[in-house]
């Protein structure tokens, strides 16, 4: 293929070429380049397949706008779908792969969907395949997904690291053309801390892809002596390769940046891409203007690109697209492009111009021809002329040529000025939307503000530096604006389409919407831009209607008899371009997805071989196999150990709140529906706790360690809540209480020694006196361990043994907890899991999370003796409601299977034994379960329709979800042990 | 009974992964950022009484020469640091950890007038120094690091990794991160993953 | 959005955790004629578009709970006080 390349001129460094593969053939490009204007050095136009109808399609721009020349860019797991060519920097060893085409880019089946395209129209499958209903997921929707796509997702893992950063600044500079150069010298030099953020690989926007003199030099050179200022100004930050991608609340940018994109591999210990929070005081929109394709026939052959693309792969890469250009435009932009390609040494075959008659310069020698269209690009893969209609005329005349620039106005990118929902505004003169007219905390400049000439942009963008500085707190004046030459004033006149166009003209190339989908649409009665979007698709590619979304509105406003400022746009939102899911997790994967939690014992669960189990965040031993135990022989073996002599239990995870002050206690009795005004220094008290509307909250133990100083416990799982909810009370409700407290859950390695062998083992540790006299049930007291650890001891019972739990400072619970194993050897002591610990409470009925699940009262679960009469407290008002006292509620009772090797499974529910399964036969559910040593056989805790009166009838279990039944005799919840002598022994 | 209780038994916090050594990128600049752990420390929670906060901080001034320091700052003298720790709250920290020490000296001189909790063992001290401290504690709290705005003797109470930490800059480039032990390891191993960018080197504790 | 505590200044919302709210007194009374104030306390919640009190807690830094008076619309923050001094 013929080479493109200038032979002078560019970015690009002409002594450092790189090799890179598309579609597995090798080619050659160089350091600056892109990979779309790497291919278009190698001659090949042809780059991707279009979505729908399979057409040829060549890049059209060359920035983050690209509709068509989307790849798949890497290998492996780190295959990137969808990738834009205009985007990828290139680099050695590149692999990219064209996308929706089989076999071959050049030779694609999927075409005949052209060749039937005249049914293939918008709304197309909606009708065609509605019916029958089940076909929908199971054959057409795969069918069309495999004959309509992009690119393929990897299902291999990423191999790179991705993360997330916050950054602050005085004021944020998004885009680097000469307005936000220009901004960002004002603010810097004003002191302000400044963020100068583009998407490009490189600083300087559009001055890259200009021609322009500036101070008696070239745009280049502005830009490098500009950048050169900045980069030693130690308040600025450049961060080129980094969309700011949303505006948010609090003047909040979400910005990605490509760290290592423009990589093979990225160097070890490096991300990939890292996700940044930018917060600002200020910010100054300078993100440039889109330039807007004309809507005529033949537009999407390869080869009819923008205008002002044009001029960027000629000027910045030095790249031509082809021999022969012809101009097709509504306004300046194509003149420009005109001399661009003439001093590049490309023939341009003349300037068509839909407007009467334009007042710029043309280059000399091209020929002018004015109030003219294209009605029909003419070639197939490659272009070989266009059809001129002029006005009047009724036939077209045949100009030649092989690449096509188009020209159809601008619109300026104001996109995240209108991500907080602000509406943008039109503007006839310049036939474009503008930015809301109000953008607290966004100043919107140059292009972006309609500003579309080199000297106001400069000017404007030294004014809005200084001026978001100045918001921002600093003394700012703007900067002086360096002379340019006489910029040719912009004019328009608005040309949504070519009526007049004799083949397919496309309004959305990403998605295949042509000319006549939109006023289809309409017809169909979707004659809203919004309707028109969803019906047609138009739009709602990977580039969301860069190039499509003003063009679709103007066609739609034409019509239906509207203007386009009545038609307006579709929202705006977050994300600009697309952002990898791979950054929107940052480093929060895999292991750090969350964080762990681990207790002060874990190294000695580590030790004792336990099994770990997630609860909540915190990992906690579940059971301690021997070998060739599974957990059920296990957790059997140490339930067994504890009921016959004696075991210990990490219990660290239980909240743990310290609380003291002069209404410690007033502040207790407001939190709990239990009293604790008579509750003595060295004693400890079950407590509940209630939610406002009367239904249990949480439980836990309360221990008086000292006048007014109170030790708190709450569920591992509610521990977080119970704080805040105490901090609430406090604070919002009760604030002239005199109280302080704070969580001590990690200061504490707690213990659980369980077991009629406890007292023993626990009396060769510590030195005080735990005799039943000394240290009776529900005592509490610190205690000396191991001779010379600061400890305290509680005597309370989760398993219903004799029980004490001890606490030791975090540091020594290790230690601690080997040394009751040793001294407790003679009695054959065990660790036990959280399995041993929840079948050993559901053995003696004691609730837990299946029980306190938000629906039941104190009443429900037999606990409605410890609600207390005479005292205000949380939840006190609305658990007097008469439907929670009613009598019919479900309430705790025990179930035990009447085969006794029928396996209980927790959630299955219960029916008076031979009514059928429905909703209004309902008589509760099986919350909790277990297999039970002590009976040998399963039980489990259920909330049954007035379940207390029930004791002895044999209900159904039903459980369709895992098709089990069974029947199941109804019994008192605590199952062993019922008279507590156990615990007291 | 028992042997005696010896403070040489007593675990280390991150003790399993804490391993002295240079990691990550290796610049010719030598690390980015050094990361060591204080321990042992003693810490105690400061909780004003009712109507009692210009009663603890003349006690403080009397016998610790300490001033009471506003939201988000710390004081310092001699071998005792007070930080702020929320409203009417703050840390008491002071070099070496034997059990209770620091708890009993408090509670001498300041028991009438706050509340104070040991909280010694239950709070993991980690320390991350050097030239990209603040590179890599951005990119886990959204509070600005910048030195104009946070100046060596501010504390900050925020997330790190969504993990609660206490944040001082003892020194210029020197921050202190308090946290919760059961979390210390994962916020461990999320700071040298951070880190390892920069290159890095885990201290041994002194 | 940023919530401007008063002890940490200025935060992004994710350190907070909202209850909702915050226009609502817990009665005083317990008796029977007090049952409607209760109902209302605990269960009637307007939903206004616009400016509202609600009750934040600043969960990931110093745990102080916050009325927030803000606008749901928009999210503008007007004021931010500590709840200890708002209920007073």
């Amino acid at each position: 293929m013929t080479s493109r390349r200038l032979a002078q001129g560019g970015l690009i460094d002409r002594s450092r070429p790189i090799r890179f593969t598309f579609d597995h053939k090798s080619f050659a490009g160089l350091a600056g380049d892109t990979l779309a204007s790497a291919l278009l050095a190698n001659g090949r136009m042809l780059m991707a397949r279009s979505f729908k109808y399979h057409r040829p399609r060549g890049v059209v721009t060359a920035g983050a706008s690209e509709p068509n020349a989307l790849m798949e860019i890497g290998e492996r797991g780190r295959r990137d779908a969808n990738s834009r060519a205009t985007m990828v920097e290139l680099y050695d060893g590149l692999f990219a792969v064209s996308q929706n085409r089989w076999p071959s880019l050049a030779f694609d089946l999927g075409a005949v969907n052209g060749l039937a395209a005249s049914i293939f129209v918008a709304g197309f499958y909606y009708k065609t395949f509605m019916w029958p209903k089940s076909f929908w997921e199971k054959v057409y929707e795969p069918l069309i997904r495999r004959a309509a796509g992009l690119g393929r997702a990897s299902h291999e893992p990423d191999p790179d690291a991705y993360e997330k950063a916050y950054a602050h600044c005085d004021v944020l500079v998004i885009g680097s053309g000469p307005a936000g150069l220009m901004a960002a010298l004002a603010a810097g030099r004003a002191g302000a801390r400044v963020i100068f953020a583009d998407e490009g690989s490189r600083l300087g926007g559009s001055l890259l892809a200009e021609r322009e003199e500036i101070a008696g030099d070239s745009g280049f050179a502005f830009v490098a002596a500009t950048l050169a200022e900045l980069e030693a100004l130690p308040n600025v930050t450049l961060m080129p390769r980094t969309t700011v991608f949303g505006w948010f609340d609090g003047n909040v940018f979400g910005a990605l940046e490509r760290v290592n994109k423009h990589v093979a591999v990225p160097p070890a210990h490096e991300p990939v891409e890292r996700y940044w929070r930018i917060i600002a005081k200020q910010a100054v929109m300078a993100t440039g203007a889109e330039e807007r394709p004309l809507v005529f026939g033949g537009n999407d052959k390869p080869g009819v690109m923008q205008a002002s693309a044009i001029r960027a792969y000629v000027n910045r890469y030095a790249v031509t697209p082809g021999a022969r250009a012809v101009v097709f435009t509504n306004n300046s932009s194509g003149y420009r492009t005109a001399r661009d390609v003439l001093a590049a040494g490309i023939d341009v075959a003349a300037i068509i111009d839909a407007r009467d008659g334009g007042t710029e310069t043309h280059a000399a020698g091209v020929p002018l021809i004015a109030d003219a269209v294209v009605t029909r690009v003419v070639g197939r893969e490659r272009i070989t002329g266009v059809n001129v209609l002029k006005g009047g005329a009724t036939t077209a005349d045949r100009i030649e040529a092989d690449f096509v620039a188009m020209s159809g106005g601008w619109n300026p990118v104001i996109h995240l000025s209108c991500h907080k929902g602000d509406k943008p505004v039109w503007d006839a003169e310049r036939a474009c939307f503008l930015p809301p007219s109000s953008t607290p905390g966004l100043i919107p400049v140059g292009a972006a503000a309609g500003a579309l000439t080199l000297s106001q942009c400069l000017k404007d963008g030294s004014a809005a530096g200084a001026r978001a500085a100045g918001l921002a707190g600093f003394k700012a004046t703007s900067i002086a604006v360096p002379e340019t030459r006489d910029d040719e004033p912009y004019s328009i006149r608005p040309l949504w389409h070519v009526r007049q166009s004799t083949a397919k003209a496309f309004v959305d190339f990403q998605n295949d919407v042509t000319l006549e989908d939109i006023p289809l649409a309409a017809r169909e009665g979707f004659n809203s831009i919004e309707l028109v979007k969803r019906f047609t698709t138009s739009g709602m590619g990977t580039d969301q209607g860069k190039l499509s979304n003003i063009n679709a509105s103007g066609i739609l406003a034409e019509a239906t008899g509207r203007t386009v400022p009545e038609i307006g746009t579709t929202t705006f939102r977050p994300f600009y371009t697309p952002v990898s899911f791979g950054a929107l997790t940052g480093a929060f994967r895999a292991t750090h997805y969350q964080p762990v939690r681990k207790t002060p014992l874990h190294e000695w669960c580590e030790e004792m071989g336990a099994v770990f189990m997630e609860a909540g965040l915190w990992l906690r031993s579940a059971w301690f196999p021997k070998p060739g135990e599974d957990w059920r022989a296990a957790a059997t073996r140490e339930v067994m150990a504890v009921r016959q002599s004696v075991g210990i239990c990490d219990v660290s995870t239980l909240g743990k709140i310290d609380l003291q002050g002069s209404d410690a206690t007033a502040l207790l009795n407001r939190l709990y529906c239990n009293g604790f005004s008579t509750l003595q220094p060295g004693k400890a008290r079950y407590g509940l706790m209630l939610r406002e509307d009367g239904f249990l909250f949480d439980d836990g133990t309360v221990s008086h360690l000292a006048s007014g100083h109170y030790f708190i416990t709450t569920t591992t799982a509610n521990a977080g809540r119970v704080m805040s909810h105490i901090e609430f009370c406090h604070q919002a409700l009760w604030p002239e209480l005199g109280v302080q407290y704070v969580s001590v859950t990690d200061q504490w390695a707690q213990i659980a020694v369980a077991g009629p062998n406890a007292r023993r083992v626990l009396e060769r540790v510590i030195a005080e006196d735990l005799a039943d006299a000394a240290f009776p049930y529900l005592g509490a007291q610190a205690v000396t361990v191991a001779g010379g650890i600061p400890a305290r001891l509680f005597r309370i019972s989760f398993s219903g043994e004799l029980a004490y739990e001890l606490s030791v400072p975090a540091d020594h619970g290790n230690h601690v907890a080997r040394l009751l194993m040793s001294e407790g050897s003679g009695f054959g002591i065990v660790p036990y899991g959280v399995e041993a610990l929840s079948i050993m409470r559901i053995e003696k009925g004691h609730v837990a999370g299946g029980e306190l699940n938000g629906t039941t009262t104190p009443e429900d679960l037999g606990l409605g003796r410890m609600v207390s009469r005479n005292k205000d407290f949380i939840g006190r008002m609305m658990g007097e409601r008469e439907a929670l006292k009613a009598g019919n509620r479900d309430v705790l009772v025990g179930v035990k299977p009447v085969e006794p090797d029928h396996q209980l499974r927790a959630g299955a529910h219960l029916l008076t034994r031979g009514a059928v399964a429905s909703l209004d036969n309902d008589q509760g559910y099986v919350t909790s379960v277990a297999w039970s040593p002590m009976l040998r056989q399963w039980i489990g805790l259920a909330l049954l329709k007035r379940g207390r009166e029930r004791h002895g009838e044999i209900v159904q279990v039903y459980d369709d979800l895992r098709n089990s039944r069974m029947l199941v005799e109804v019994t008192h919840p605590c199952f062993y042990d019922r008279e507590n002598l156990k615990l007291h022994g | 009974m028992a042997e005696m209780a010896s403070q040489t038994q007593r675990s280390v916090p991150l003790g399993a992964i804490l391993t002295a050594g240079r990691y990550g990128a290796k610049g010719p600049d030598g690390p980015g950022v050094t990361l060591r752990l204080r321990h042992p420390l003693s810490i105690v929670t400061v909780m004003a009484r009712k109507g009692r906060a210009e009663a603890l901080a003349a006690a403080l001034r009397d016998g610790f020469g300490l001033a009471l320091p506003g939201p988000g700052q710390s004081t310092a003298a001699q071998d005792l640091a007070l930080r702020w720790a929320g409203p009417e709250q703050w840390l008491a920290i002071a070099e070496g950890g034997r059990d209770g020490d620091l708890h009993q000296r408090l509670t001498a001189a300041l028991a009438d007038t706050a509340s104070l909790v040991d909280q010694s063992q239950g709070r993991v001290a980690i320390v991350i120094a050097g030239p990209r401290a603040r590179a890599v504690l951005a990119k886990g709290t959204a509070v600005d690091l910048h030195p104009s705005r946070f100046r060596p003797g501010q504390v900050a109470m925020t997330q790190m990794a969504h993990v609660g930490i206490h944040l001082a800059q003892s020194a210029p480039d020197v921050f202190e991160l308090l946290v919760f032990r059961s979390f210390a390891e994962s916020l461990f191993e999320f700071l040298i993953a951070m880190a390892a960018e920069y290159g890095y080197e885990v201290v041994s504790r002194e | 959005m940023l919530i401007d505590c008063p002890y940490c200044g200025e935060r992004l919302s994710e350190e907070f955790t909202i209850l909702g709210d915050a226009t609502k007194q817990r009665p005083a009374g317990s008796g029977a004629s007090d049952i409607d104030a209760w109902y209302d306390y605990v269960f009637i919640r307007d939903n206004p578009k616009g400016r509202h009190r609600e009750y934040w807690q600043h969960t990931g830094g110093c745990r102080a709970w916050l009325v927030v008076e803000r606008d749901t619309l928009t999210h503008q923050v007007y004021a931010v006080t500590p709840a200890r001094d708002a209920s007073a």
